[in-house]
């Protein structure tokens, strides 16, 4: 048999179908690339305007934490200084009234060094809460120690501090964060987790400088994404990506809070 | 060595279906349109094998095969699709197409006998094109059946056109016939084999994981 007893309409129809398949493959497949094209395009689009939002993000939660932060110093500076330097101001007009008697002039005297103490221990105390000096002195280790104490002792809350690491002091710029994040978590932990004990270690893991929190308090729900957005927890984050680190919280209601980050 | 293309071929399937059936009772996570879809091919082959043993025509099997591949594939994809639009046009091209179909074979009963070049182009295109939007779908998402799908697309482009050819083959010298076959042979065997690589990437991991 040749080919040529083949009907000649079958072969012009396997040659036309074959051609038609083809054709439409082809129209198909600029139809699938052209629409491909378009839905990557728009994803890309979606990706830099998640990036763009996060970052706006970033900076509202900047911008109000600066706002509190103002507000916080305003109403130290006003309930613990002005108020007291008021006084001083109405007990040294005092002393210019006439006819005083030496008792009514010192005990006038006495009020207003009094309170001069305290104003000036006051404002010391502020600027020691914008900065501790320990912590500009003698380094992270220190000041953290101090941070404790400055809990134990204030706060009846019982901390343990284990530190492994020896800390270079050329790193004071990093150390920051790492002092504002244990400030941060310890603040959260009082006032929110109602914790009793607080356990801060540094560890060197593998050459990975890590810190373990934990504390006993009433804990969170962490698989909950909402717990994770205030602004507290905001500001740690954007600390940790400063040192360029990573962070894990993990906690239970009923069951404390367990924190663990490198820098 | 056609013999070993063709066997190997049905092995590779077998073993296909009985990782999927196995992965079906399992976890109940493979496609249920994918398993049946198996499990028909695997029928088809074996009764093919056996109409070749019997020295039947078996051109009817192999048009039963076309359709139906287009049925459970076009009924695998909607399953996937999660765009109402989506699942509507899969339903209505693949009635539309059933409906051509059938009134062509009404008119002309002869075709079921030969290879029914409409019916061929007609379904393993609606394949192609379903798969196609499952690829769309997949653009920036999390990748299913996507070695399936690419070996979906890989054959039917090619094996289209063998099937296509097939009444042309009949008259050509025994030295040539079954060329095009052993070529269409080996794309099934690659097509099977990436059913298989499929449950590799998708179902023994998760397998693993859950262990």
């Amino acid at each position: 048999m040749s080919l040529h007893s083949i009907p000649e309409k079958e072969i012009v129809a396997i040659i036309l179908y074959t051609s038609l398949f083809f054709m439409i493959v082809a129209v198909v497949l600029i139809i699938f690339f052209y629409f491909s094209r378009q839905k990557i395009i728009q994803k890309e689009l979606e990706k830099v305007d998640l990036i763009l939002r996060y970052q706006r993000e970033q900076l509202h939660a900047v911008i109000i934490t600066q706002e509190e932060e103002r507000k916080r110093i305003a109403q130290d500076l006003h309930d613990d200084i002005s108020s007291k330097l008021n006084i001083v101001s109405l007990n040294s007009h005092l002393l210019t009234a006439p006819n005083l008697t030496e008792s009514e002039t010192a005990e006038i005297t006495e009020n207003i060094i009094n309170l001069t103490t305290k104003a000036l221990e006051n404002s010391r105390k502020i600027a020691h809460n914008l900065l501790p000096p320990v912590f500009e002195k003698f380094g992270l280790n220190a000041g953290i120690e101090e941070l404790c104490e400055e809990f134990e002792t204030s706060k009846s809350v019982k901390t343990h501090y284990k530190n492994e690491i020896d800390f270079d002091d050329k790193d004071l710029d990093r150390h920051l964060h790492i002092f504002r994040i244990l400030q941060e978590l310890m603040n959260n932990s009082l006032r929110h987790g109602k914790a009793t004990e607080i356990w801060i270690s540094f560890i060197n893991i593998e050459g990975v400088n890590t810190c373990n929190y934990e504390d006993n308090g009433i804990g969170f729900d962490s698989s909950n994404a909402e717990n994770q957005k205030g602004l507290g927890m905001k500001n740690i984050d954007s600390r940790i990506s400063f040192l360029e680190g990573t962070i894990k919280i993990t906690s239970e209601i009923n069951n404390g809070i367990a924190v663990n980050f490198t820098f | 060595m056609d013999d070993f293309l063709i066997y190997s071929s049905y092995i590779i399937l077998f073993i296909s279906l009985i990782l999927y059936t196995y992965s079906f009772f399992r976890k109940e996570k493979a496609n249920v349109f994918f398993i049946i879809y198996i499990v028909f091919s695997f029928l088809i082959q074996i009764s093919m094998e056996i109409m070749y043993h019997m020295h039947l025509n078996n051109l009817l099997l192999m048009n039963t095969f076309v359709i139906g591949q287009m049925i459970l594939l076009g009924l695998f994809y909607k399953s996937l699709f999660k765009i109402q639009a989506q699942k509507k046009v899969v339903v209505w091209s693949m009635i539309l197409a059933l409906l051509i179909i059938f009134i062509q074979l009404y008119n002309d009963p002869k075709q079921i006998y030969k290879f029914n070049l409409f019916e061929i182009t007609i379904c393993s295109l609606l394949v192609l094109i379903f798969a196609l939007m499952h690829f769309y779908n997949m653009l920036g998402d999390n990748k299913t059946y996507y070695y399936f799908s690419i070996g979906v697309v890989a054959f039917m482009l090619a094996s289209t056109v063998l099937l296509l050819v097939g009444n042309l083959t009949h008259n050509l010298s025994n030295e040539f016939k079954y060329l095009s076959w052993r070529l269409n042979a080996f794309l099934v065997g690659v097509f099977y084999f990436s059913m298989i690589v499929e449950w590799k990437v998708s179902f023994s991991k998760t397998k693993n994981l859950a262990n």
